[in-house]
């Protein structure tokens, strides 16, 4: 369990790291000189950085930290591999590191999600399938009948991730960091949102739904409301994220047809995804009242009902008389906020605390009052973030289409821009309270440990004498 | 819709399309067929009964 501490505190680390990045390149949005006119601090080159850090460094620790946790504890049994844990997590950091290191630089591959240069694409593929086979080992010698949906969950995303990943990333390598996809032209296209889409759903959908379906009963020690919608949300999940990514590609090269499903189905996961949402909600029955004084529960309720915002915005999103107002704005990025602030990032937190006091053998964390700070920081940084994105998304939007009585264009590209400019400032603060937040969920963390380590030594040291 | 000149692809497409859906609604009778229904519920309180399943310390 030593690597699901590390996974853990890491992933506190780049929760901090990742949203700063993040507050600084918006902030270079609002306020262009703070690029200083350095190369390596242009919005284009970490924008990748940020999102690298976000998703990949942070999502991916919570998501392995956790998928160790869960597997082992509702599967009574251990790891398969202690030694292949550990692998897993000092490769993933290292992928972390050269991210760091190349991505300012300008290396990249220019696919969204995917930017990372070659060689680091096939050690993230070696790294993630150290991961699948210890956690897949993991269930086949578990102690009980049964496999609880939340490893089902991490499974079904870490068969999906591969398949992604590998048929993604296949590209004719010209120098160590310089490649070429396979694809060509909209097939390339096609490609590249099927990936963008199903990294969406299955690791930051998928892979967090799993953590639901654990820590919310856990938190709130209730069953789950209904078992079998859990079951049916599950596969329904699987059958039906796949066909979605089409829709990031309305009004291009590709067939009229594929968006259209793209959209038809996006509309159908509706169904499944507030099922899930609802069902995670329903948890609580009768135990409404902890919310009053379980802060950590806060995080994982308030994270639903973005589950199920953000679940219900994408498909309208993505129905194309909608699409042709929204395509292109700051209200896409408004959309993924709500749910990688308000579904992931809050999720996570809430699961992070909960393993915590669990994982150091303590009934509280060093401060609950800051778990109720953090708590109100994150939700407040949120809102503000995603209200500016809508107001300035759709606004963007109403003026690119505006035309006068002779068929003119009534606002020039930078008339735009500039009235863009009060929403991307509070876009920024927002970014930074959510931060702010960040900052003390890791200060508690540190010193919930340390406080641990102190009772630890200071009970070992009669034991010793 | 002309099957003609539909390509391999366009039959590949076309039989994953029904496999899917055909998985999809022997899911939801799974699921939602009454006999099966104590079965799935038994499993609500897993993640509850965990406590005692392991030592969270490290092996010894």
């Amino acid at each position: 369990m030593e690597v699901v501490r590390w996974f853990t505190i890491a992933a506190a680390i780049y929760a901090v790291v990742g949203t700063l990045i993040g507050v600084w390149i918006a902030a270079e949005l609002a306020w262009p000189f703070l690029n200083f006119d350095i190369s390596e601090l242009t919005f284009g080159r970490l924008r990748p950085l940020h999102t690298n850090a976000v998703i990949f460094a942070f999502g991916g620790c919570v998501l392995m930290g956790t998928g160790f946790y869960m597997v082992q504890r509702t599967g009574a049994t251990r790891l398969w591999s202690n030694g292949l844990a550990w692998f897993t997590f000092w490769g993933w950091n290292l992928i972390i590191v050269l991210a760091v290191i190349t991505l300012p630089l300008g290396m990249t591959q220019g696919k969204e999600y995917a930017e990372l240069a070659w060689p680091i694409d096939i050690l993230i593929a070696i790294v993630w399938l150290s991961f699948g086979l210890n956690h897949i080992m993991t269930v086949a010698i578990r102690k009980t009948s049964h496999i609880y949906v939340s490893n089902w969950f991490t499974m079904g995303m870490i068969v999906m991730i591969t398949y992604l990943h590998v048929v993604n990333s296949l590209a004719i390598p010209v120098s160590l960091t310089t490649s070429y996809s396979i694809y060509a032209g909209v097939q390339d296209a096609m490609i590249q949102w099927w990936w963008g889409h199903n990294a969406v759903g299955f690791f930051l959908t998928g892979g967090f739904l799993g953590i639901m379906y654990y820590f919310v009963p856990k938190q709130a020690n209730r069953p789950v409301f209904s078992y079998r919608l859990s079951v049916l949300h599950f596969w329904a999940l699987t059958f039906g994220y796949v066909w979605l990514g089409a829709h990031h590609l309305q009004y291009t090269a590709l067939p009229d047809w594929t968006g259209s499903l793209g959209a038809a189905v996006s509309l159908a996961m509706i169904i499944p995804s507030w099922g899930g949402a609802m069902n995670g909600m329903m948890t609580l029955s009768g135990a409404w009242d902890k919310l009053r004084t379980d802060y950590i529960l806060r995080f994982l309720v308030v994270s639903l009902a973005f589950y199920a915002m953000s679940t219900f915005e994408g498909p309208v999103m993505s129905i194309k008389t909608v699409n042709a107002l929204s395509h292109y704005t700051d209200w896409t990025i408004g959309h993924v906020h709500s749910g990688a602030l308000g579904w992931v990032a809050m999720v996570s937190f809430g699961a992070m605390y909960h393993m915590i006091k669990k994982l150091y053998g303590v009934e509280k964390m060093y401060s609950e009052e800051l778990v109720n700070v953090h708590f109100w920081l994150a939700t407040i940084g949120t809102v503000v973030y995603i209200v500016a994105m809508w107001v300035s998304g759709i606004m963007q939007g109403l003026m690119w289409r505006d035309y006068d009585e002779y068929g003119t264009l009534s606002y020039t590209f930078v008339e735009s821009v500039s009235a863009m400019h009060p929403y991307y400032a509070m876009r920024a603060i927002g970014g930074l309270i959510f931060n702010l937040g960040a900052w003390i969920a890791l200060y508690n963390i540190i010193m919930t440990v340390r406080q641990a380590s102190a009772v630890r030594n200071a009970n070992a040291v009669p034991a010793n004498a | 819709m002309d099957v003609a000149v539909m390509s391999a692809n366009d039959w590949i497409g076309v039989c994953l399309s029904l496999v899917a859906f055909i998985g999809m609604v022997a899911v939801y009778v799974m699921v939602f067929r009454p006999s099966n229904k104590d079965m799935f519920e038994s499993q609500r309180g897993m993640a509850l009964d965990d406590e005692g399943h392991i030592n969270m310390g490290e092996k010894r």
